[in-house]
């Protein structure tokens, strides 16, 4: 049992906060700046996770040729949501979407012979047989350890937030140009945005597209993390922890996001160590039921409270 | 002889069975500032939303500089030169003013991803020009010393500025205005017939607004178009219109349908 | 066969359309997605458990209290959460982020309550209905029957009663109404009560259909239910009702194996997104809604 100071749990929670920091930065380059409401956001994770994971096993393919699928399969699933979709009111958008993150789930449950089904990856190869998917990671991640004289946590951490914190450095840098001044405009207001010439569905298609291709590449990471995963752990819930994130950061600022990853990763984890009542008189099941109780109230606190978020500016609600 | 920069040709749009644009027909000289005048409902508003590309047209036909924009989506009829604002001026709130402006630069390789990427140099000096031309459209308007803060914290009068300001930077070649008047104080509006004024001298600018301030219409217009129930009753001089019988009964409501 | 399906698409619609009624009532007025409706639903189901199995009430009586109980969560919240949040001008989203993390709490304080073990309720099991080819288990023909009324009694609030009608006269302009003198708070009042009656009693009705049922008996069926109100044109009480019954029939009617070896019935819920989709895709405003404006 982790004790409160043990370095292996805080690095994982470390991990998976720089794996949602990724997920979470696309949620931010959709709804942030471009005011999209993707509530499927999960799906792409997915997509990228499953992409990766089936080509290695099934199609024997290289695994950093697979995850370039996945991203790859992600923007283009990205691009076939929008392209009919976009077009629809603001709230419907975000109904369509979720609706198409639990169509991929379930068709991700039931196809057991393209997905291994419910049971997950294990049984990407067939009952019985060994199906492993980032024996190349392990390598790598093997490499960074003897080079970095460091453990393996402490190599997937460096690893996961390097990556993760280039795509925060890009997506700002990205942001700053007329390209980001565009997609902004369409969050302030659309119609002026065309009255100003600018295709505004062409915009929301690409912003959508690169949100969901920093979720595939989130759902990557993941899948080198576990090792192993199964529809369930893309469910409509991951989605909403990342709008949390995104919210408690402050909305439009990509630097938030980590910040907000990790705050997430602190809340979601500390609550294990709650060894005091009430909490002491609950077993594990029942924690997990008041972490998520948790976030819920966070999410409600937040937006009744400080809707700007940690590091947003309260002018900014007012101007909204 | 004066060439038409827009046609309108029985243009018909309904709402929920009510025809709200019924069979208009108009033209614009180039070069020209020409006031849309009428009642309330008379279609005005409906109108400028299907010239404009907001709202599609059943019937009819729009042209533009001799091509026909009824068919085209709204961004690309601004692409060509016709720009339009609206009632409410649509400052970008939690936007910087400078910002506001600058989106308005029309080509710009800096606003799609693949030059971005590509010739981050042509994005760059273009990017350099345009904000040499939005600090002057700022300074003309004395918005310069906002240049930098949130358009938000800008009054009524300051916003109509700023999307004029806007509109310019466009670089049109006719500017639809609706309602430019409304809100406004009676200075700032002075300052604003100003511009607009100046504008078609120096730059053959046309413009055509929707206005309810008559003495403006009179004042500013070269040419008045009257409508009336969806569709234009009367044109012509200010002079013209303010004789006109059909003017003043739609006006005061005596008027039936024909 | 093919009546058999039918019968199960009626009990699947009617749930789906009352819920759907439920939510539309609310959205028309408030503008709110609410996100939570599923888990208020889930609450009317189990509160239900507590009397009928617990206290061992009679279903019919145990259905009434909770809900009566699931009417006032709904009046509680909109006191503490939606109206403080309406007055701080909370936007359309905020508000939905809100209904997102009440679904949260909400549903995990019922795990927390009541465990995640699945409930079923002490009705007769060995009734059966037969009508023509179709067979009905005692809870289905009973659910149908129930639902029907309700929908027929929230037909006849909508259209004939005066309270019916200032919904009406809000959902249509909120402003304007409270300029002629409505009362809102009070009418706001009266749609969650409504919105909280249904939720109720579909969630009831969802237990009694699927025969035993956990906490995430609501928020499975959410999404069919928002594609219900959003097929029927979203605000549109008459339009959610029939999405919802529209969707139930297609959703089993598509398992019939005369089309093409139909679908297979774990596939049903992404039948009824891939309708909404498609409906949406040639229709936009839905099957009752109205064109945007600019």
């Amino acid at each position: 049992m982790s004790t409160i100071a043990s370095f292996g749990f805080w690095s994982f929670v470390g991990i998976v906060a720089g794996i949602y920091t990724l997920f979470a930065l696309g949620v931010q380059v959709q709804f942030g700046y471009a005011g999209l409401l993707n509530f499927g956001q999960v799906a792409f994770m997915g997509i990228g996770a499953y992409t990766m994971a089936i080509l290695v096993v099934k199609e024997d393919l290289n695994m950093w040729l697979a995850a370039g699928c996945g991203i790859v399969l992600a923007i283009l699933a990205a691009l076939l949501l929008g392209l009919p979709t976009l077009r629809l009111r603001a709230d419907y958008f975000a109904i369509t979407t979720i609706a198409f993150s639990e169509i991929l789930r379930y068709v991700a449950t039931n196809e057991d012979r393209l997905t291994g089904g419910s049971q997950g990856t294990i049984n990407l190869a067939g009952i019985g047989q060994a199906s492993q998917y980032d024996g190349a990671w392990q390598s790598f991640l093997g490499k960074v350890e003897r080079n970095l004289h460091v453990g393996s946590d402490a190599a997937m951490l460096i690893l996961v937030w390097t990556v993760a914190l280039l795509a925060v450095a890009a997506v700002t840098l990205l942001m700053r140009t007329p390209w980001g001044r565009v997609l902004k405009s369409i969050r302030e207001d659309e119609d002026a945005a065309t009255s100003l010439g600018k295709n505004v569905f062409l915009y929301k298609l690409q912003a959508l597209a690169l949100g969901a291709a920093l979720g595939a590449l989130a759902g990557v990471f993941y899948a080198w993390q576990f090792s192993f995963f199964s529809p369930d752990d893309f469910a409509p819930l991951i989605t909403f922890f990342a709008w949390m994130i995104v919210i408690l950061g402050g909305l439009g600022r990509a630097w938030t996001v980590p910040v907000g990853a990790v705050v997430f990763g602190v809340i979601f984890a500390g609550t294990r160590f709650f060894d005091f009542p009430p909490f002491s008189l609950l077993d594990s099941t029942e924690r997990a039921y008041v972490r998520l109780i948790v976030i819920g109230l966070v999410i409600i606190g937040l937006m009744l409270f400080r809707p700007q978020g940690i590091f947003g500016s309260r002018k900014e609600m007012v101007l909204e | 002889m004066s060439t038409a920069i827009l046609e309108v040709q029985d243009v018909v749009r309904r709402f929920g069975g009510l025809r709200a644009v019924d069979e208009a027909s108009f033209h614009v000289d180039e070069g020209s500032i020409t006031a849309l005048i009428g009642p309330n409902g008379a279609g005005k508003s409906t109108l400028f939303n299907v010239i404009s590309g907001f709202l599609s047209a059943e019937r009819g036909t729009v042209q533009f500089e001799g091509r026909r924009i009824d068919r085209a989506p709204a961004h690309r009829i601004a692409q060509r030169g016709l720009v339009r604002t609206f009632q409410v001026p649509r400052a970008l709130t939690r936007m910087s003013v400078l910002d506001n402006v600058l989106l308005a630069a029309t080509r710009h390789p800096g606003e799609r991803l693949n030059e971005l990427v590509l010739h981050p140099g042509r994005a760059r000096s273009r990017e350099r020009r345009a904000r040499e031309r939005a600090a002057e459209l700022l300074a003309l308007f004395r918005l310069d010393t906002h240049a930098g803060e949130y358009a938000g914290v800008l009054s009524g009068g300051q916003r109509k500025l700023l999307d004029f300001a806007r509109v310019l930077m466009a670089e049109p070649r006719l500017v639809l205005l609706d309602e430019p008047m409304a809100g406004v104080n009676p200075a700032l509006g002075r300052q604003l017939v100003e511009h607009v004024l100046r504008l078609r001298t120096e730059t053959g600018m046309t413009f055509l607004f929707v206005e309810h301030d008559l003495d403006i219409v009179m004042e500013a217009s070269d040419r008045v178009i009257v409508m009336n129930e969806g569709h234009v009753i009367a044109t012509g001089t200010p002079a013209e219109i303010r004789g006109d019988q059909r003017v003043v009964d739609a006006y005061l409501g005596t008027a039936r349908a024909t | 066969m093919f009546m058999q399906l039918l019968a199960n698409g009626l009990v699947t619609g009617s749930v789906i359309a009352l819920a759907a009624a439920g939510v539309s009532i609310v959205y028309g007025i408030l503008r709110l997605v609410n996100f939570a409706y599923g888990d208020y639903m889930t609450f009317g189901a189990f509160t239900a458990v507590y009397f009928n199995v617990t206290l061992e009430l009679p279903i019919v009586i145990a259905t009434l209290l909770a809900m009566l109980a699931t009417a006032l969560l709904s009046v509680a919240f909109e006191l503490v959460l939606w109206r403080p949040l309406r007055a701080r001008n909370a936007g359309f989203m905020s508000l939905f982020l809100v209904s997102v993390g009440l679904a949260l709490v909400l549903r995990h304080v019922i795990y927390l309550v009541a465990g995640p073990q699945s409930r079923t309720y002490t009705v007769d099991p060995y009734k059966v209905y037969v009508i023509g080819s179709a067979r009905l288990s005692g809870a289905q023909g009973i659910a149908i029957v129930v639902a029907a009324v309700g929908i027929v009694l929230v037909g006849i609030l909508i259209a004939r009663t005066g309270v019916g009608r200032m919904m009406r006269a809000l959902a249509d302009d909120l402003p304007l109404a409270a300029v002629a003198g409505v009362r809102t708070s009070r009418v706001i009042l009266a749609a969650w009560i409504v919105s909280g009656l249904l939720a109720g009693l579909a969630g009831v009705l969802a237990g009694l259909v699927q025969t035993s049922f956990d906490p995430q008996l609501g928020f499975t069926l959410l999404l069919p239910i928002f594609a219900a109100v959003i097929l029927g044109g979203i605000g549109n009480v008459y339009g959610a009702l029939v999405g919802g019954l529209t969707l139930g029939l297609v959703m089993e009617l598509s398992t019939w194996p005369e089309l093409h070896g139909g679908v297979d019935p774990t596939y049903k819920p992404v039948v009824a997104f891939g309708a909404l989709i498609l409906v949406l895709l040639l229709r936009p405003q839905g099957l009752f809604g109205r064109a945007r404006v600019v």
